[in-house]
């Protein structure tokens, strides 16, 4: 028996790593026809803090010793320029422009996958013992539990929009890298890889700053089990139930140790705190160094957070302000600024209190949240978001309406496209074409951050039900 | 608190729930009537069009008498008459005629240069859809020997700035030409005379005298190629290696005493805002002199309406002459469709005693024709190959359309020749004077419409709603199948009172949620397969010296084969003999999510080209709902099965010869290089019409296997 299912698990491990390749293998192949498929200029991939091509403009003032934000081309981070620019001017004869580059974004992406699936692999081991805590030993023996990290790290390489991201020379491989880097961290409760990847990532992009709240989650509490007070009644049940004799201790010991993880330890958090603000007093130093000459932090944060936050840049993507900012009156403009930024704040605390026992499923909503609201959303940021829903794949497996998200992104992937086609190129559209599959995008993400949201609820609920009826029955 | 969480939607879903419960719950009914609903809505088209009207108000068309006079004609006449005295002499007819133009352009005081170009074969490329018409890549294959050489002249205009332009297009035979081509010359020649001396010009007049040895649409394509991708000059060395420098342009300086205006360089004035392409065809009419306008570009794009509406009202309302649009004429004698018009004239009058404010009626010959017209638009629009060299100005979001000038007698008489110049002058200086006022590009009106005759449209929030009840049963029903097969699920209706129950139930949903998946891969297999199958010609094309049949044969064997290669490479299994519910169960996820593949396809389709999505949707919707496992079918033994088999069949069987017949004609001309179309529509009505075949064989193979 063992050795067959050893080979199985062999066979299983073999096919993993066998689509991983292919995926790599894709990449490059893709990556050889840049000039046909045209996808470093659509939008979609492309936006004014991801955009290769900008990032290459800016290394160039860099080397005339001029402000790489002269001229509002640039608008990323100066560490990403000086790792990345060097490599934008470096040409091989013979092979495409950027090769070396999209190389980075290749690994970036095998990295990222990587990560996905240890995270996965952490969370399994918790959902499998947490399911033994709470004596759903069948459940948790079933051969039907999904290897979540596998699914998802392959879910991660294979969804078309990452593949767009890596070959499309955007850079959000590598944010996605950071903010996976910080998940991960945390899950292996290591502060100072936590700390890193936060701080990288909100140097980065500035919204995976909210991520602090499931990053100090997942810290104090660990990674994602279902709510405590599921514990605390299966205590209960247990309590009464048993008669008082020598086993008793035995079980008291059992339930002690089961809540051991629903302590909130401050321990790693404080460490979480030091590191931060150690590996931010590193960024920001650094950060100095490089645009000393060039009007120091301070122009740095106008040209980067400020360029992201006042959305300054209304050409059009695949988010919603564009239109919107393009629209309003000037007067107004502050007000809804503030308004929409506000929004991501506004849903932060009450998904918190409610979702505080899965850190790691709060984090995923978090990002879907804001790549949905954020001022230049790219494919890349789903692409991440599709990546981490895999996660939970045992959890959500009766998620209402996924044919229907299914369609919905094959529907508006394609058609934005065409929308576009016709608005620039034909002529015979126009802005409200292509915004309103914006739209449909946004409305698209919505669902599925509500449907996943009610799917986990519900499911904490199903563990819950023979706990409740265990107890009536007693009763 | 957990039973009563549950119950609450029990108690009274919202009404909109409930409204779509009940659409699933009867999704055969609907299915039934939206298409009915669609198809009917498609035949009253012709009776609901309105009325054109000239939507810009800083067009003013006709608002100005005509200064085109008698002098202007003879102008032409002695343009005409030197042409064909020059077609006469036998000797080095090609050259001559372009001087000749080129010394009279230059004598009016415009800016004259040549414009040299080599046709170059139509390649059909897969990755070209998205991006913009490119100048560099496709330059390899030029033959050196065979040339053309376009003759264009430029007037500045006295109150413009130089950045926008007014084409006038006369394409021509160098080596032969006609009396009809002579006469175009004429007409544009007189136009263009008038044009120098006018004060009101704001835009830089462009006259193109197309050289149309290698097809007309080639001339302009490759014109407006290099008038807006300018070539620099290492490009162009590269370019004078590939082909010896010939001395045209020294041959053509020699003997001319205009030497100093002819420039070698290439001239340009700026962004066109109008072009018209100006033909004469002559004696075929019977009733009077008409007017032909071709409008459909690439794609099934259309130009501006207001500019159709321009021509339309200085052609009937200032010239008389009789406007036409292309008919189909193969429906006009068509008896079921008079039938129907008739039907509906009286319906219309019976509407009309009800109430005398309702007019929807139109006469039954209305209708007809309008039907005839509507379906030639359709068709056209649909095909995707453009109806002249307006085509090319399209790709450059140029609004053109081309004006056919027929005359109704023969014009032998010299009077009659007269009359006929000035009526076809006239209509152009309106056109041109009108278009003149334009301040910005042609926003205004309708770019996507469907004519029924000249002055009458169907504007694209009317034609939509025709396809959208066609295709609206298709998300129904693939809703309805999807609900199906997961209530055919077993374990789906046992009570979760007791935990065993529960565990259970746990068990049974992981494979329930991830079986859609096992059916989406599927149909996601068969649709690359049919990508594959629609990129294969390009590879086919690049095999040298292939005879059309050879390579369609090698076609038909890499597309059967690919197949089975693809379903390897991505591990799906085709297995069989599968228990008989489970196997139901499949069926019906599967045609779920065929179905909603093909949904999507069609809306995309209805966005890109209309007609091409309305046809599709016409063969593809019933296809797509009648499809069933013939298996299950022909194993119970009932007459009404029977029927549906017999049904499925046929329709298969209507489905799939047109497409592959379509496919297989663009492949051939695709292959023999004898493509007039530009390949972009080439490449989007092959990919179209595959995406429909695909989809067929996907219903195909899933009926035939199951």
């Amino acid at each position: 028996m063992e050795p067959k299912e050893q080979s199985k698990e062999k066979k299983e491990k073999l096919w993993f790593w066998n689509w991983v390749i292919a995926s790599v293998i894709f990449r490059l192949v893709l990556i050889y026809f840049p000039k046909n498929l045209n996808l470093a200029s659509r939008p979609e991939v492309s936006t004014p803090l991801t955009s290769l091509r900008r990032l290459a403009e800016g290394y160039w003032l860099k080397q005339l010793s001029m402000s790489p934000y002269a001229g509002s081309m640039y608008h990323g981070s100066p560490l990403l320029l000086s790792l990345l620019g060097p490599l934008t001017v470096k040409r091989i004869e013979g092979q495409p422009d950027h090769l070396l580059c999209s190389l980075v974004f290749v690994i970036a992406d095998i990295v990222n996958a990587m990560l996905i699936r240890a995270t996965g692999q952490n969370l399994q081991m918790e959902y499998t013992r947490s399911l033994k805590l709470l004596d759903h030993v069948k459940l948790s023996e079933k051969p039907e539990i999904i290897p979540s990290g596998d699914i998802a790290a392959l879910v991660y390489l294979w969804n078309p929009f990452t593949i767009v991201a890596c070959v499309g020379l955007s850079t959000s491989p590598i944010e996605n890298l950071a903010i996976i880097l910080s998940l991960y961290g945390a899950c292996k409760r290591q502060a100072p890889l936590a700390a890193f990847g936060w701080v990288i990532a909100t140097h980065l992009s500035l919204y995976p700053a909210i991520l602090i709240i499931p990053m100090i989650l997942l810290l104090g509490y660990g990674t994602d089990t279902p709510p405590r007070k599921l514990f605390l009644q299966r205590r209960n049940v247990e309590v009464g139930d048993n008669p008082p004799n020598d086993r008793c201790c035995e079980r008291e010991e059992v339930v002690h140790r089961s809540e051991v993880p629903h302590v909130f330890s401050w321990r790693p958090v404080i460490h979480f705190f030091c590191w931060t603000s150690l590996w931010s007093v590193y960024v920001l130093v650094l950060c100095g160094i490089s645009v000393k000459q060039y009007g120091g932090l301070w122009e740095l944060f106008k040209r980067t957070y400020g360029f992201m936050l006042t959305v300054q840049d209304l050409s059009p993507n695949i988010g919603v302000l564009w239109y919107f900012f393009a629209e309003v009156f000037d007067f107004f403009r502050n007000f809804f600024l503030i308004v929409f930024h506000g929004n991501i704040l506004f849903m932060m605390l009450p998904l918190a209190i409610r979702l505080k026992h899965r850190p790691c499923f709060l984090a995923f909503v978090y990002i879907a949240i804001s790549s949905m609201l954020k001022s230049y959303p790219s494919v890349g940021d789903s692409a991440l978001y599709l990546g981490l829903l895999g996660l939970f794949v045992n959890e959500l497996a009766d998620m209402q309406f996924s044919f229907f998200l299914f369609c919905g992104y094959v529907g508006v992937s394609l058609l934005s496209p065409v929308m576009h086609n016709l608005w620039i190129w034909r002529g015979t559209g126009n802005a409200n074409f292509y915004f309103a599959t914006a739209m449909a995008y946004a409305c698209l993400q919505i669902i599925l951050v509500v449907e996943s949201v009610s799917a986990m609820l519900n499911h904490d609920r199903k563990l819950r039900k023979p706990l409740t009826e265990l107890q009536d029955g007693k009763n | 608190m957990a039973e009563s969480e549950a119950e609450v939607p029990k108690a009274k879903p919202r009404p909109i729930v409930r409204l779509g419960i009940f659409l699933i719950s009867h999704s055969c009914l609907f299915s039934v009537i939206c298409c009915t609903a669609g198809v009917l809505t498609l035949l009253l088209l012709p009776v609901l069009a309105k009325n054109t009207y000239i939507s810009e108000n800083a067009l003013m068309p006709g608002s100005a008498n005509p200064m085109f006079s008698s002098q202007e004609v003879s102008e032409a006449n002695r343009l005409v008459k030197s042409l064909t005295s020059l077609d006469s002499k036998p000797v080095g007819s090609g050259i001559e005629s372009q001087r000749l133009i080129a010394e009279y352009m230059s004598d009016l005081g415009a800016e004259i240069s040549y414009h040299k170009f080599y046709p170059r074969s139509n390649q059909f490329h897969p990755l070209h859809f998205f991006s913009y018409p490119d100048s560099g890549s496709t330059r390899e294959n030029v033959s050196c020997i065979s040339h053309g050489l376009n003759t264009v002249g430029i007037i500045r205009a006295p109150r413009g700035d130089g950045k926008e332009a007014i084409v006038l297009v006369t394409p021509y035979n160098s080596l032969k030409v006609g009396p009809g081509e002579a006469l175009s010359l004429g007409i544009a020649y007189s136009v263009f005379s008038l044009l120098t001396q006018v004060t009101w010009l704001a835009k830089d007049i462009i006259w193109l005298v197309a050289d149309s040895r290698y097809g007309e649409y080639a001339a302009v394509n490759a014109w407006l190629r290099d008038y807006h991708m300018p070539v620099f000059s290492g490009l162009s060395a590269l370019k004078a290696e590939i082909c010896p420098v010939s001395n045209v342009h020294n041959e053509l300086k020699e003997n001319s005493v205009t030497e100093r205006k002819i420039n070698d360089g290439f001239r340009r004035a700026g962004t066109m805002a109008t072009a018209l392409v100006i033909k004469v065809t002559d004696g075929s009419e019977h009733f009077e002199d008409s007017l032909s306008i071709y409008a459909e570009a690439s794609n099934g794009q259309m130009p501006n309406l207001d500019l159709i509406n321009i021509v339309n009202y200085l052609a009937v309302h200032r010239q008389g002459l009789r406007v036409k649009v292309e008919k189909m004429r193969s429906l006009i004698n068509c008896k079921w469709l008079k039938i129907l018009g008739e039907i509906l004239q009286s319906l219309g009058h019976v509407a009309k005693s009800l109430n005398p404010q309702w007019k929807f009626g139109i006469p039954a010959k209305d209708y007809v024709e309008g039907a005839a017209t509507l379906a030639s638009s359709l068709y056209y629009q649909a095909l995707g190959v453009p109806t002249g060299p307006h085509g090319a100005f399209r790709d450059y979001e140029i609004d053109a359309i081309t004006m056919e000038i027929s005359s109704r007698v023969a014009l032998n008489n010299k009077a009659r020749k007269n009359d006929f110049l000035l009526r076809g002058g006239r209509l152009i200086e309106g056109v041109i004077r009108t278009v003149n006022n334009l301040l910005e590009k042609f926003h205004q009106s309708f770019f996507l419409y469907l004519l029924t005759s000249p002055s009458k449209f169907v504007s694209v929030g009317v034609y939509m709603i025709a396809f959208a009840l066609l295709v609206a049963s298709l998300p129904v029903v693939a809703a309805s199948l999807y609900a199906d097969a997961h209530k055919v699920d077993p374990s789906f209706g046992i009570d979760k009172s007791t935990p065993q129950a529960s565990a259970t139930d746990e068990l049974s949903i992981t494979p329930r949620s991830c079986k859609w998946l096992n059916a989406a891969k599927k149909v996601f297999l068969v649709h690359l397969w049919g990508a594959v199958v629609s990129f294969l010609p390009y590879f086919i094309c690049q095999i040298p010296s292939c005879t059309p049949t050879t390579s369609f044969v090698v076609w038909v064997l890499l597309s059967s084969f690919s197949l089975p290669i693809l379903s390897l490479i991505l591990g799906s299994s085709f297995s069989y003999g599968r228990p008989s519910q489970p196997q139901k169960r499949d069926w019906t996820l599967l045609k779920s999510v065929t179905i909603s593949a093909a949904f999507i396809g069609l809306c995309l389709m209805s966005v890109i080209n209309f007609a091409t999505a309305e046809i599709g949707a016409l063969l593809m919707v019933p296809m797509c709902l009648m499809a069933q496992p013939l298996k299950l079918d022909i194993r119970s033994r009932k007459l009404r099965k029977f029927l549906r088999v017999a049904c499925n069949l046929a329709l298969g069987f209507l489905g799939f010869p047109p497409a592959g017949f379509f496919v297989l004609k663009g492949a051939f001309e695709g292959f023999g290089g004898i493509t007039v179309g530009d390949f972009w529509s080439w490449l989007e009505s092959i990919w179209s019409w595959s995406s429909a075949t695909y989809l067929y064989i996907a219903g195909w193979f899933e009926r035939t296997r199951s």
